[in-house]
């Protein structure tokens, strides 16, 4: 997809009516004129196996209506297996990584042009694998959580507030999914960029970073075994991370916990740089800040996307053992240059 | 309930740890308790046929009650057959004839066709000898000039299947598969358990002992009481499984023990049928389905096998129900290691009917320490699953000491009717009630 118009003389995509570039809405059709984008998969995207598509001795096989491989019964991957999602300022890839089935991580961005300049919206979700429908819980808990604080960015209203509503919303999403016994269930992080600051909310393991030349941090502490015993100083954070419990997470969203309790961080930059967002599929490779800085910049400063898909060639020639997710968003937000949009492979 | 009246419910652990091949479950199938009729009987063609089989060998003579009662039993039966069903009776010797319609057609069941069939049937004598599969042509042929959907027999028989050879009764078998089912009766002491259990197996009807000929008339009644109340004809469970995998078994467990592994009939690419007969509503029985697969990678998930419920014949059958067996692989040993208290159950059910069988084969073979052996474990096992009828005749074969570690002895003198009574029941097996998911 094209941009269908520039900033000046911009048209409704639906209705072609003029629009101005702060509309979340078209004045004349009320077509959603930047909506939340979400890493379901390209659209007309066609499953096929990946077992038996590629080998030549077996029969070719449909797809059947629940979805398995017609010849070898294996689960076939939805499109969400590799997404791209390009809103301009920020942009986000991910993927199955080369040892899980399927891709259990979900992200959804968003942006919109506020009286108070610029905002960018970054969620993503990471499916507990060992809950039932890992995959559902983190594209519900996205998709919901978007909407939230987009629909609170166009009101210009407290990203702070915004961040703890669209998480509790989130969770809302996750209980409607399963029962205390059987509840789907996904870690949790957003990121809202403003002309002020960076506001980040999470639960679980899936980190926030802000990466710059001047200087990289982690804006987030993990909800797991592993950050408990490093803050306990009963390890190191390398001794932690190599132990059999790292990866136990004491946060998280879904049905069987009640009341959640996210965290909220709000950070300003002192300077130009980049947000990053991720799942533990990348973070696993290069948990420091100033290692991951260097993978990213300075490309991403200017090609988020492209700085994204290094991000994630990096994790998957470290073995891919999780599923990856990587969003960029930089700070402060450069005005949009074109209109949303998606691409998938 | 699903439209089709049938529900098909899969019981497993879908958690195979890394590397794992056996996928095992456990398929519940229900028709509900009010059916809707037939599938498409043509209109005015009664849709079900019954055929009688009376052993009338000499032996049936010995003592006279025994073909007294034949008689009396067979003029009950046939009170039941409802109003416009196709119905005959068949004698059987060393050969197989007619006795109602003499001509060897079927009647349309009514107050003077019933009246005239008990009438055929007090003149039946005993004399001669025992053929079975004979018997069994004879009601195929029969059977085979009526259009009917349900078609069902009831065989008598008191003695072994001396006049003709294994052989022979095994082709006659082969040829009845699938035309009509068979509920059998072995009356007395002097019949065949394991024969009688080769035919009901084949052609997916019971088997029993009846010790007293005087109690016949009532079970007689109550088989085709039964076989009335059957709507449903021609039911399969058909498997899909993936490509390299094997379909290990395919076994009835509930109500009886009933291995199907080896009546698949293909029906499709990676697919095959296997029978199970008529059903009557109401009517529950659980499958359990064993699979081997390609193990694939931690966190992949592959369909072990897709068990459609179908009826009708296999070019246009009709889908009543479905249920899925799944594999994932997991590192996570607290689920690959969980037991599913469904499939244990009936493996051990399955277990003590092989205990009991070839316990009381060793027995007979003067073995006393595998037939104790055996038994012994039957005892636990009974005990262990709370099968209580099994429990009461295994204690009428052995001394139990101690029923929790199977400790038995083997009783001095055991009555024949009681040894058969074990070995025919053997396979009856007792349900658990469903864990809660």
């Amino acid at each position: 997809m094209t941009a269908a118009g520039t900033l000046t003389g911009a048209t409704c995509p639906a209705c072609g009516a003029p629009v101005e570039a702060g509309d979340g809405f078209c004045e004349s059709c009320g077509t959603e004129l930047s909506p939340p984008v979400v890493s379901t998969g390209a659209p007309g995207y066609v499953p096929e196996c990946p077992v038996c598509s590629v080998d030549p001795s077996s029969p070719p096989g449909g797809i059947t209506a629940d979805g398995y491989c017609e010849s070898c019964g294996r689960k076939v991957p939805t499109g969400r297996d590799h997404a791209e999602l390009d809103l301009g300022p920020l942009a986000g890839v991910t993927d199955r990584g080369l040892r899980h089935q399927r891709n259990e991580d979900a992200m959804a961005l968003a942006s919109a042009q506020t009286p108070s300049g610029p905002v960018a919206i970054a969620v993503v979700c990471d499916g507990v694998s060992s809950s039932p429908r890992p995959d559902d819980a983190s594209l519900a808990g996205a998709r919901a959580a978007v909407q939230v604080l987009l629909a609170a960015a166009r009101r210009d209203e407290d990203p702070a507030e915004a961040s703890l509503a669209a998480v509790h919303e989130a969770h809302e999403a996750l209980r409607r999914l399963g029962t205390p016994s059987q509840a789907p269930s996904a870690t949790y992080v957003s990121a809202v960029i403003d002309a002020a600051a960076v506001t980040v909310c999470w639960l679980g393991d899936s980190r926030a970073y802000w990466l710059a030349e001047s200087g990289a941090i982690r804006l987030t502490t993990d909800d797991s075994v592993a950050e408990e015993l490093v803050a306990q100083g009963s390890l190191t954070e390398a001794a932690a991370l190599a132990s059999p419990q790292a990866h136990v997470i004491t946060g998280w969203l879904g049905a069987d916990l009640a009341w959640p309790q996210p965290h909220l961080r709000r950070f300003e930059p002192p300077g130009p740089g980049v947000v990053l967002v991720c799942s533990d599929g990348l973070w696993n490779y290069r948990p420091e800040a100033a290692d991951l800085a260097d993978l990213a910049l300075p490309a991403a400063l200017t090609d988020r996307l492209g700085a994204a898909g290094t991000l994630l060639k990096f994790a998957l020639d470290a073995g891919g053992m999780d599923n990856i997710t990587v969003v960029l968003a930089p700070f402060p937000l450069a005005r949009p240059q074109t209109l949303p949009r998606r691409t998938a492979q | 309930m699903t439209q089709s009246g049938f529900t098909v419910d899969v019981d497993q652990n879908q958690y195979l740890p890394e590397g794992g091949r056996d996928v095992s479950a456990i398929v519940t199938v229900t028709s509900s308790a009010d059916a809707a009729g037939v599938h498409s009987a043509a209109a005015g063609t009664p849709a079900s046929a019954e055929i009688i089989i009376i052993d009338c060998s000499g032996s049936m003579e010995y003592p006279h009650t025994k073909i007294a009662e034949a008689r009396a039993a067979t003029a009950a039966a046939i009170d039941v057959v409802r109003d416009g069903v196709w119905f005959s009776v068949i004698a059987g010797t060393n050969t197989a004839w007619p006795v109602f319609p003499p001509d060897g057609s079927m009647a349309i069941a009514d107050v003077s066709s019933r009246a005239a069939a008990r009438q055929a049937v007090t003149g039946l004598r005993a004399s001669g000898g025992t053929a079975i599969g004979q018997w069994l042509s004879l009601a195929r042929q029969i059977f085979g000039a009526y259009p009917a959907q349900l078609r069902h027999a009831i065989l008598l028989t008191d003695g072994k299947n001396q006049h003709e050879t294994p052989d022979q009764l095994q082709a006659a078998l082969r040829e009845c598969e699938g035309v009509f089912s068979c509920d059998c009766r072995g009356v007395g002491t002097d019949w065949e358990v394991g024969e009688l259990r080769t035919i009901s197996a084949a052609l997916l009807g019971t088997v029993d002992i009846v010790p007293d000929p005087s109690g016949l008339a009532a079970d007689f009644a109550a088989m085709m009481r039964s076989a009335m109340g059957k709507q449903v004809a021609d039911v399969a469970l058909r498997v899909w499984t993936p490509q390299h995998a094997t379909l290990r078994f395919v076994k009835q467990v509930a109500p009886t023990v009933d291995d199907l592994t080896a009546r698949r009939t293909p029906s499709g690419p990676q697919a095959g049928d296997y029978p199970t007969g008529a059903w009557g509503p109401g009517e529950s029985r659980d499958y359990h389905v064993g699979v081997e697969v390609n193990p694939a990678g931690v966190g992949l998930e592959m369909l072990a096998a897709r068990i459609s419920l179908v009826a009708g014949p296999p070019s246009a059958a009709e889908l009543l129900g479905q249920g899925l067996v799944r594999a994932i692989w997991t590192d996570d040993e607290a689920l690959s290691t969980k037991i599913n208290p469904l499939v244990a159950h009936y493996t051990g059910q399955a277990e003590l009917a092989d205990a009991i069988q070839e316990g009381l084969e060793a027995r007979k073979q003067g073995n006393e320490e595998v037939a104790t052996a055996k038994l012994g474990r039957a005892v636990a096992l009974a005990r262990e699953s709370g099968n209580e009828d099994t429990a009461k005749l295994l204690a009428k074969v052995v001394d139990v000491v101690d029923a929790e570690t199977g400790t038995v002895r083997l009783k001095k003198k055991v009555e024949d009717v009681d040894e058969m009574a074990l070995d025919t029941r053997s396979t009856k097996t007792v349900r658990v009630k469903k864990a809660q998911s």
